[in-house]
Formats: C-alpha cells, structure tokens, sequence
C-alpha cells in the first residue's frame, strides 16, 4: 500500500511512498477516496518518502484537493523533495495548494 | 514494420535495434507496462556520463510522458499499434524521438495548463512539462513525433562514454 495513514494533534496525516505516476495513481487515491467519502476536514499529505511524480500524480494530487474542497475540507502537502516541488511550482501547482516545509509547520498551521 | 513486434512476453526485448550511427531504436506496443522498460533502456545509456540526479529525473519524466501521450492520444491505446522511440547521444546530449502512428495533433493549440482557468484541468499538462524540462523540443509537421534534446552536463563538457 503506498499510503499509510496516520493521526497527530487530531489531524490526519497520510504518509505516500514511492511513485506518484500513471500506474500507482489509482493506488494512491484508494485511501484518499475513503477519507473524502467521510468528509474528513483537514489532511495532511506528507511527501517525504516520494521519490517521483509524473503528470497523472500531479492530476490526482489536484483529484484529491478538488475532492477535498467540494465539502470545505482543507488539505496541506508537506515534505516534498526539491525536485517535486520544482515540479509543482514549473506547473505553477504551487499556487493551487497548500505547499509546507514539513509536518510540524503543518500542523501548526492547521491547529 | 509492424510484424516485428509480437505481443508476448518477450516483445519488448525483441523491438530494441542498434545501429552503427549510434542510434538506438526501441518499438513498444501501446500499453502502459511497457513505459517503464522504455524509460528504463533510455537511462541506462546514462550510466557513467555522471549525469546528476535532477536531469535524471527530467530525463525519465519527459520520456514517459511523451510514450504516453503517443499511446493515448496517438494510438488510443490499440495494442496493434506501435510507439517508436529513437535515442542517440551526440557529445553531451541526449537526443529522444517519440513516434506514435495517429494522424497527429496540434501540439500548438494545446490549452495553457498553468492558466488559472484551466489549472484544475488535467489536460496539457505532460507536454508543458516535456517543454520546460527539456533544452529543446520539436514536433514534425504532421504531429505524431516528437524529438526531445537534454543537455547532460550542466557546463558543457564532453563527457566519453
């Protein structure tokens, strides 16, 4: 499973490894799709253990916001290796989501 | 063309051709699985050319996002239909051609992704990014190629395999 998920301060947090791409998109949404179904308010999505995301994890990625923001739920991504964040501010992604340096600016953020 | 490619197992290894120019020529069905084999082909020619891990990146993103748009939207994903791909290394570039057998599209009316109107949108997206991240990009005029070129050096140096 490439996302484990977790609880801090009340928040919940998802923990994504691997690959973010056209293959383990599907894979990666699964989980997401469950919290959304039960309107979870506010997740974190930490991306430390994300070693590459290709134009379908970016989709699903905004997927999951989307999702989110249809009930008012607010999602933050924390963690992100420079390289992905390159990504995410190349696509001007950045602007679309919530980008933290990591979980505790996260959470601090949230609370 | 076309008869060369077997849809078994083995149909991947059986499509890679070598020629004296140097250029390697990689003809995959049109599915997924085979993206990463693909990719994969393509990095291993880097190996030893102490290409840092950014280009790498780029390198193995753009390349599939090319196979997969020719898989897509170029062949509609008809397993009958190939994607030729096409890479040479010339000095210290990386050059990468990606052939699908549609009948083209117009890669210049693809919508701006990173408009605010369209960045919920999850099209257009992959071409822009093989636009960005590679150092030179062109399509044929009939729009079902597109070759891809990637400085592998930052500073320029020849670099012998």
């Amino acid at each position: 499973m490439p996302v484990k998920i977790g609880n801090r301060n009340g928040l919940t947090i998802c923990y994504v490894e691997g690959e973010i791409d056209i293959n383990t998109s599907p894979d990666v949404k699964k989980p997401f799709d469950k919290l959304i179904s039960s309107k979870t308010p506010k997740i974190i999505v930490n991306l430390s253990k994300v070693t590459y995301v290709d134009s379908s994890g970016l989709a699903t990625l905004v997927e999951i916001l989307k999702n989110m923001r249809s009930y008012g739920g607010k999602l933050k991504l924390s963690n992100m290796s420079s390289k992905i964040k390159s990504l995410f501010e190349i696509t001007k992604l950045e602007k679309l989501f919530d980008i933290v340096a990591d979980e505790e600016e996260a959470i601090s953020t949230f609370v | 063309m076309q008869g060369m490619i077997k849809l078994d197992p083995l149909a991947f290894i059986k499509s890679i051709l070598s020629s004296p120019s140097g250029k390697v020529s990689i003809k995959i069905p049109s599915e997924i699985k085979y993206l990463r084999k693909a990719s994969s082909k393509i990095l291993s020619a880097l190996e030893g050319r102490n290409v840092d891990e950014g280009r790498i990146f780029d390198i193995k993103l753009c390349i599939e996002e090319a196979v997969r748009n020719a898989m897509v939207h170029g062949n509609h994903f008809n397993k009958q239909k190939i994607v030729k791909i096409m890479y040479w290394i010339g000095g210290d570039t990386l050059h990468i051609e990606v052939e699908d057998e549609g009948s083209g599209f117009e890669h210049a009316a693809i919508v701006d992704p990173t408009d605010p109107t369209n960045i919920t949108k999850n099209s257009g997206r992959g071409v822009y990014l093989i636009r960005k991240l590679m150092d030179k990009v062109e399509y044929n005029d009939k729009g079902n190629k597109v070759t891809m070129t990637k400085i592998l050096n930052q500073r320029g140096n020849i670099v012998c395999p």
